[in-house]
């Protein structure tokens, strides 16, 4: 089983992300590969005062590597290693496509879906839109599966 | 194209004061401000008297905070705890600087108090802007931005309260003193008062940067509101041609704003704002210090 399998996870606020990690979690475990988690920060546009738009950067990325920390402790429960960390700042859709150009270890990408009202906006875009721009397999795990069907899936 | 401002007492060209509209607004679209603070002064500098500026510059105020209040709202970066605490204090201030404003007239001061203000705070405001884009684009600043969340002596003064959104545990009386200054601003300037309270929230009170801009247009919002009710009231000096005519172009140039607001990065914008700051005060005293082209007037004594 190659090492360098890379699930890629994005975490965003929605409540169907802690599906999407654990079925990466879980296959990661018994496949083998590693999980990475990925941040995109929204970015802070003009202000009138430099000092406070560059201190609301500084404090978005903050809250992201806290949370990307919490989350990197759930993994590594789960799978036993690290994830691999990557915040970016700006369009969601934009800097999930330049990561997965730019970083070849890069094999899946995991997203759920919403429970209710369509597929959630990632998911529409990455299948529509910009379906071809994507450089590696996309696995998309339903919003509804408890955690004994995720078992039972992976 | 003139038309006749009934209040003001004056023609203006209806053109002149719809591209000040649309220009105004263009750079609070672009900034997320209210642009009171360049829209006051520009009415006084094109010859409208400074009671009938102020009042219709608050006006135009609420037009941009609205809007602005609307969408961070709905993203949740509104403390309801600390807007409350500013408004109440925010509204007494302004209140209290109406009065003021009501006196300096009475005196016949009125004028030379608003410019002086504008001149001051303009003046001061214009040159930190300046002054920040410039290191900023000299890449002399400092790798870590400054962060004074340090409690001082004034969040531990007594009637501590929790400000559960902005994560904060301190007393009322420092953002009590922060609504109650940015409300006599308001109403003496005509101002929604923005520019000043965000740096002041985040540097005097500490709050986390995501919910400052909210909340201070929570503030703002109602501030200036009060702002146009007491000084309809109290002065009479709310033109409705000159704000319907200056918010037709504001909310124009909010939209154009906006739109270009997500694509123009840059110091270069910020340092033209605070030259057009600056400028705009220099206007200011210049008027201030020349010799008047008559020294003395006939007319009803005031």
């Amino acid at each position: 089983m190659p090492q360098d399998r890379v699930f890629l996870v994005v975490v965003d606020d929605s409540p169907e992300r802690a599906v999407a990690l654990r079925y990466a979690c879980l296959r990661a475990r018994k496949s083998g590969g590693r999980v990475a988690l990925m941040r995109i920060t929204e970015p802070v546009g003009l202000q009138e005062w430099a000092g406070v738009g560059a201190l609301m950067q500084e404090e978005r990325r903050q809250e992201a590597e806290q949370l990307l920390s919490a989350l990197a402790a759930q993994v590594q429960e789960l799978t036993g290693g690290l994830p691999l960390l990557i915040i970016r700042e700006g369009d969601a859709v934009e800097q999930i496509l330049e990561v997965l150009a730019e970083d070849p270890r890069i094999s899946i990408l995991v997203l759920a879906t919403a429970t209710e009202g369509g597929p959630g906006p990632l998911i529409s875009a990455l299948s529509g839109r910009h379906a071809g721009r994507l450089r590696c397999p996309m696995t998309i795990v339903p919003g509804g599966l408890d955690d004994a069907e995720l078992d039972r899936v992976t | 194209m003139s038309v006749y401002l009934p209040i003001a007492e004056m023609s203006v060209d209806a053109l002149l004061l719809l591209s000040i509209g649309l220009g105004v607004g263009w750079l609070s679209g672009l900034f997320g401000v209210g642009g009171g603070f360049l829209l006051t002064p520009l009415l006084i500098l094109i010859g409208i008297p400074a009671p009938v500026a102020v009042a219709s510059g608050a006006n135009q105020t609420i037009g941009a905070s609205v809007s602005g209040l609307i969408a961070q709202w709905r993203r949740g970066n509104v403390d309801p705890r600390m807007g409350a605490v500013l408004l109440v204090a925010g509204l007494a201030g302004s209140a209290a600087g109406t009065q003021l404003f009501v006196f300096l007239r009475s005196l016949g001061q009125i004028d030379l108090a608003v410019s002086l203000f504008y001149v001051v705070v303009l003046g001061t405001v214009g040159a930190l802007m300046v002054r920040e884009s410039v290191r900023a684009i000299l890449r002399r600043r400092h790798a870590k931005p400054a962060r004074t969340h340090q409690h001082s002596w004034l969040h531990g003064l007594p009637f501590k309260m929790r400000f559960r959104k902005s994560r904060l545990y301190i007393s009322v009386i420092p953002p009590m003193l922060v609504g109650f200054g940015i409300g006599i601003l308001s109403a003496i300037m005509g101002v929604g008062g923005g520019f000043m309270l965000v740096p002041a929230m985040i540097y005097l009170l500490g709050m986390p940067t995501g919910t400052t801009i909210g909340t201070s247009l929570f503030q703002v919002t109602f501030v200036s509101a009060n702002v146009t009710l007491l000084q309809a009231l109290q002065t009479g000096s709310v033109d409705i041609v000159l704000t319907l005519l200056l918010l037709a172009g504001g909310v124009a140039g909010a939209q154009f704003g906006a739109a270009m607001g997500s694509r123009l990065r840059g110091e270069e914008t910020r340092a033209l704002l605070g030259l057009l700051v600056l400028a705009v005060a220099a206007r200011l005293l210049w008027d201030l210090l020349q010799t008047p082209g008559s020294l003395y007037f006939l007319g009803p004594a005031t």
